[in-house]
């Protein structure tokens, strides 16, 4: 897979991995808050749990 | 002769070139190094956090400072960033801010743009800050879950409307009325303070701090070394924080975040005189080791917002006041059955309020630029209501639903017995735990330790 949105350092700007690819960078970014999102959903199930085992 | 005036030329056009190009990355080491800084701010909240929880407490205290920092950082980057660059003109986003939305070609490494993630990277960690004044606040009862969603709120929300509004060069309140903050008293500490406060009232008080007659026990720190050590790594770190809150200009003066002159001497010179007044004056109130430190970090709150502008021997009186009003204000906080468990409503809400209001007194008229107005009593007085309603409006109001819905409060059995031995798998202490003797003969004149 090719993840360069540049093919030469001639005139480069934004050259981070999939620039060129809105979708793929949309992916990515929902990824991440999802990741974010669940996380905060799991400290919540975890704490719940631990408070009824005590 | 022309051939040699053309290359003269050419050799002077690639000397600005690389001069241009020094300065710029110049100017990233500069706020690299802040950042790294500021890191210590973090740092010093985590020991501090963890040395005034009691043993029972320490680890769980420590996890939630860290996932703080942890989750300020992807959410800066979601929408922090975005509303600091759109919402300078109150709650209606400015078209120009999408620069600052997470798919814009300039939130990622591009060689047209050395400035976006160094000013992300300062922000972020300014970000990081005002989570861990709150996060210090509500130690030792408050559930990870809904601490996290008030600290991303604060961090990555609250405070940054604050700075866009009043902490921007075209933000609202210094168009309007002369705002001038430059340290940020106003839109990190305060608002800091006031959204921490708002939260308190609906936490409650740990689980044993009040009697049924409403009176307080102390509840005391289980590492006190531990504790002033972090206070002193917080002062390291706003060394950072207030290099951050000064404009690099390649090849030119630095300008302050208002676009007006200034020096990195000035915030040199009034920084070290507001932290030295805040030490004698909480030394002289208190006696107490964690006041005279927590008096350091008050006085240079206190003479934060003119910290470009002031004669140094106005910062060091500044802080001093500060330093010897603010431990007051934690004991009246206490007699009225809020457990601040680190004095961070006093230290960073009053002495971020001492700092706004100052300014206005202490600086009033000093000139704006792009016929802004100049700095007025009024103006500080306009902008120090903003930030205290703007942190604690908030701050009450999610607590509050996080209450209603059990995301809040840790039950009090569970207090009881220690969120470590529930929640956290290794043990802080697991050879041996000895406590040191108590000395009942000499308490201190304010009753809890502060940041």
């Amino acid at each position: 897979m090719n993840t360069s949105p540049i093919e030469s350092w001639e005139g480069a700007e934004a050259y981070f991995t999939f620039a060129d690819k809105p979708a793929i960078m949309m992916l990515f970014l929902l990824l991440a808050v999802a990741i974010t999102a669940g996380t905060i959903i799991i400290a919540a199930v975890h704490e719940k749990h631990a408070y009824n085992n005590h | 002769m022309e051939q040699e005036l053309a290359a003269l030329t050419e050799r002077l056009a690639a000397l600005e070139s690389a001069s241009a190009m020094s300065g710029t990355i110049n100017s990233e080491i500069f706020y690299w190094w802040c950042t790294a800084l500021m890191i210590a701010i973090h740092a010093g909240f985590l020991a501090y956090e963890m040395g005034a929880s009691r043993v029972k407490n320490v680890l769980a205290s420590g996890i939630k400072n860290i996932l703080a920092f942890a989750f300020m950082v992807p959410t800066f980057y979601f929408f922090g960033w975005y509303i600091y660059l759109a919402f300078y003109n109150g709650l209606i986003p400015a078209a120009d801010g999408a620069a600052g939305l997470p798919w814009d070609m300039s939130m990622g490494p591009n060689l047209a743009d050395n400035a976006t993630g160094i000013f992300w990277a300062a922000f972020t960690l300014f970000a990081a800050t005002t989570a861990s004044i709150f996060s210090g606040a509500v130690i030792e009862r408050i559930q990870t879950a809904g601490f996290l969603i008030l600290a991303i709120l604060l961090g990555s929300v609250v405070w940054i409307l604050g700075g866009a509004w009043g902490w921007h060069p075209t933000g609202w309140l210094t168009v309007k009325f002369g705002y001038h903050d430059v340290g940020a008293a106003g839109v990190v500490h305060m608002v800091a303070g006031f959204f921490a406060l708002g939260v308190l009232i609906n936490l409650g008080p740990r689980v044993g701090k009040f009697n049924a007659d409403g009176s307080p026990n102390a509840i005391l720190a289980h590492n006190i070394p531990f504790t002033i050590t972090g206070l002193m790594l917080i002062i390291v770190g706003f060394f950072g924080f207030l290099g951050g809150c000064i404009i690099y200009m390649p090849g030119e003066q630095w300008i302050n975040i208002y676009g007006q002159p200034a020096t990195l001497s000035a915030f040199a010179f009034n920084t070290l005189m507001g932290m030295a007044g805040g030490i004698i004056g909480a030394w002289v109130k208190t006696r107490d080791p964690f006041w005279m430190m927590s008096g350091a970090l008050i006085g240079i709150f206190a003479a934060a917002s003119g910290l470009d502008v002031y004669y140094p021997p106005v910062a060091f009186v500044l802080g001093t006041f500060g330093g010897f009003v603010v431990p007051m204000v934690a004991v009246w906080l206490e007699k009225m059955g809020i457990d601040d468990a680190v004095g961070a409503f006093p230290v960073h809400g009053i002495g971020g309020l001492i700092g706004v209001v100052s300014c206005g007194i202490f600086a009033a008229g000093y000139p704006n630029v792009d016929g802004m107005p100049p700095v007025s009593l009024w103006g500080q007085i306009v902008g120090a209501a903003t930030m205290a309603v703007l942190g604690f409006v908030p701050g009450y109001v999610v607590s509050y639903i996080l209450k209603v819905f059990g995301l809040l409060r840790v039950p009090d059995h569970i207090q009881e017995k220690g969120l470590d031995i529930v929640k956290v798998p290794v043990s802080a202490y697991p050879e041996s735990y000895t406590p040191g003797p108590v000395n009942t003969a000499t308490p201190a004149a304010a009753g809890t330790p502060a940041e």
